[in-house]
């Protein structure tokens, strides 16, 4: 469990660096056509190790139920949504929104143990984490605001 | 108007925890890389058409992108593949706020030591703080699941 948990944090820092490096690709060429580069590298990296690393399961993806196939849409809509929302309310809130709709939804799924998810219960120490959670919410969205202040008086 | 907009990115943020949720079950039952693919094979193909109908002209060519820049699609693969893996063994919340933690903590880092070129800036203190919580947060629920 120790080991999933690094992974995940090592994951976060991941994105975070792809955050950073589409960012300035996308000053560059456009939203659509950043996130098109680095959705086919990816298709191909992905590919390339299918290729020699998958082994073979029963089930394939042309077999399973099509609504599981539906998790691109939900990344590609957040990507639409942010770059129309960031200009009109700022990213520090932006962050705080996303990741309180991060965190309700996810409570949810755990809790219903929706779309095939084991159920986990809902006990106060998850309880106790969303309330750590909001508070880092709070630090996050202050400093955030900081800068955009602070950006906006040097430019 | 503004909060139309903030309850949008509500749900853009659900919608993210929804992807984790549909992916830990796909990779069970077709393999990790497999479902990984499912993200970035139907995600390239709706990029494609999409930018075929949004075309801007703005049409630079590909030889002259630095190549590090591309490097963000091997990046991406990490954080889905690990989503497949995590989410079956965490749950969704936990990953969820794993992620969050090398987040906050990376993007800390970046402006503390000064990588990929940006200036070094001094600790901010709310940002710490921040990151502090989020860490504290990913304990509580790891003894959660430990009672």
């Amino acid at each position: 469990m120790m080991l999933f948990m690094l992974l995940a944090v090592i994951s976060g820092m991941a994105l975070s660096s792809q955050a950073a490096i589409n960012g300035q690709l996308g000053a560059k060429v456009g939203v659509i056509r950043s996130s098109l580069l680095t959705f086919s590298v990816g298709t191909v990296v992905t590919l390339l190790l299918i290729f020699f690393f998958e082994p073979s399961y029963e089930a394939n993806l042309l077999t399973v139920p099509k609504w599981q196939l539906m998790g691109a849409l939900f990344g590609i809509v957040y990507m639409v949504v942010m770059v129309a929302a960031v200009p009109k309310v700022g990213v520090a809130i932006a962050t705080v929104a996303t990741v309180f709709g991060q965190m309700v939804m996810s409570l949810v799924i755990d809790t219903q143990g929706w779309l095939g998810n084991a159920p986990i219960e809902l006990n106060y120490w998850r309880l106790a984490s969303m309330i750590c959670i909001a508070c880092a919410l709070i630090c996050i969205y202050l400093s955030n605001k900081q800068q955009e202040k602070y950006n906006v008086s040097t430019s | 108007m503004r909060i139309i907009v903030i309850l949008l990115v509500v749900f853009a943020g659900m919608g993210l925890s929804f992807e984790a949720g549909l992916l830990g079950p796909l990779g069970h039952q077709v393999g990790h890389l497999w479902a990984t693919l499912s993200i970035f094979g139907v995600g390239a193909a709706l990029l494609w058409l999409i930018s075929i109908f949004t075309s801007t002209g703005k049409n630079q060519d590909m030889r002259s992108i630095p190549k590090w820049q591309l490097t963000g699609g091997l990046l991406g693969p990490i954080y889905v593949v690990v989503l497949t893996l995590a989410t079956p063994v965490l749950g969704v919340a936990m990953t969820m706020i794993g992620v969050l933690v090398g987040q906050v903590g990376k993007s800390f880092a970046i402006d503390y030591f000064g990588w990929f070129g940006t200036s070094k800036q001094p600790v901010d203190s709310l940002r710490v703080t921040g990151m502090l919580f989020v860490i504290a947060a990913l304990v509580l629920t790891y003894l959660g699941v430990q009672s």
